[in-house]
């Protein structure tokens, strides 16, 4: 079948088993799903329907039972550990609900050190990572260290790491799951103005009904199965 | 690449004070005391008690050190994680270790270097006043610290290699588990 150029992520009968205390869990059950480049998705459900092992498929963090992940025109769904790991640093960026940031660097070095394996001149990094502080309008607090700051600032230098290596694709998991609802407001309004400034894809997991209104393509999730897309 | 990572690791290292100066601090005082036997054992004035020490020199040394890598690892799993996560492949991530765990013992050999460079000048010092006229100006010679510097080098190595396996370990999936799960 051929991929349309737009498709960003096309998910292709894809499924994914999990053994736990002896019982199968069926993660993902024929799982078709077609992203296309630009597009704000929401991938919604109750807790425990796969929504995370979904977005764990669709990143490259993890591998399908079967089926195929075509991301960006290339099928991931058999890739190698290293080839997997090249490809989110060059295509994808993450957004953790516990933010993840690393506790000894500072802002910018949190957010430079997206691209220190790369074969970027360190001026060139300082630069992209300024400017990604800026766009998530923290460049203020670059040399504070996380411990020095709020949920929404941490989540903010999260974004500015995720966009920092120009990526096709941001994946969120829970990105306001943590935050009080100014916050979540303000991370998710600077989500939108990426996807809509710089046509960057975003996948976002969430359980919070409120998020929804940002998509706009709502997947909705139970029992490892898409139940609807809208 | 490799060497900005490891540039990264010093400042990383840095910053986890209380880890840092303990590990440091241990082994600047291995490093003395291996050195300081191996240079009796070659100046010929002890038996064979020097060098049953060294041996209890190397195989704590080489404890500590998987300690440390042991540490580093389990300590900062979800970093790893994280940084596998954004796009580090295991070797970005193990240069990352690596460079903490050589700089680390590079810093005690650098502190015993310091240490005993002093020793020889306040000896000196006190020699040309007429005091403290029974001290050794020097305390080890150069060629028991270089032997020191390689059999250190060696236990690195072992360290290294176990941290690296055990990275191996770390998922980039373990990110995305919340905090205490």
């Amino acid at each position: 079948m051929p991929i349309d150029k737009d498709t960003m992520i096309d998910a292709i009968d894809v499924n994914k088993e999990y053994r736990r205390a002896g019982a199968i869990i069926r993660a993902l059950v024929d799982i078709n799903l077609t992203i296309k480049s630009g597009d704000f998705v929401i991938i919604q459900g109750p807790t425990g329907c796969g929504k995370s092992t979904m977005l764990n498929v669709l990143s490259g963090l993890d591998l399908p039972d079967s089926g195929k992940i075509i991301f960006d025109g290339e099928n991931i769904a058999r890739a190698k550990e290293d080839r997997l790991a090249k490809i989110r640093r060059q295509k994808v960026g993450m957004v953790f609900q516990d933010f993840n940031l690393v506790k000894t660097l500072t802002a910018v070095e949190n957010v430079e050190s997206m691209l220190w394996p790369t074969v970027l001149r360190n001026k060139e990094i300082e630069n992209r990572a300024i400017a990604a502080l800026r766009d998530v309008n923290m460049l203020e607090r670059k040399d504070h260290f996380p411990v020095e700051m709020s949920g929404g600032e941490k989540q903010r230098v999260a974004l500015a790491r995720a966009i920092v290596g120009k990526p096709r694709v941001v994946f969120g998991d829970e990105v306001s799951g943590n935050l009080d609802p100014d916050s979540e407001r303000e991370i998710l309004e600077l989500l939108t103005k990426i996807n809509k400034d710089y046509e960057t894809t975003m996948i976002i997991v969430t359980h919070r009904e409120t998020v929804a209104k940002y998509g706009n393509k709502i997947v909705q999730m139970d029992n490892g199965r898409i139940v609807s897309v809208k | 690449m490799a060497f900005r990572l490891w540039k990264k690791a010093i400042k990383m290292t840095m910053r986890e004070k209380k880890t840092f100066v303990v590990f440091t601090g241990i082994y600047t005082i291995l490093i003395f005391l291996t050195s300081f036997f191996i240079e009796t054992t070659l100046s010929g004035s002890d038996g064979g008690l020097t060098t049953y020490f060294i041996g209890i020199f190397f195989i704590t040394s080489l404890i500590l050190s998987l300690l440390y890598a042991w540490i580093l690892v389990a300590r900062n799993r979800r970093t790893w994680a994280t940084l596998k996560c954004i796009g580090f492949t295991n070797r970005d991530v193990n240069s990352l270790i690596t460079g903490i765990i050589l700089y680390t013992t590079f810093m005690g050999f650098l502190i015993v270097i310091e240490g005993l460079l002093h020793y020889a000048a306040i000896v000196t010092y006190l020699q040309s006043a007429n005091i403290a006229m029974g001290l050794p100006v020097i305390l080890v010679s150069l060629l028991p610290v270089v032997v020191t510097f390689f059999v250190f080098l060696f236990v690195q190595l072992i360290a290294i290699l176990l941290a690296n396996r055990k990275i191996l370990k770390v998922r980039p999936m373990l990110a995305l588990k919340r905090v205490g799960e």
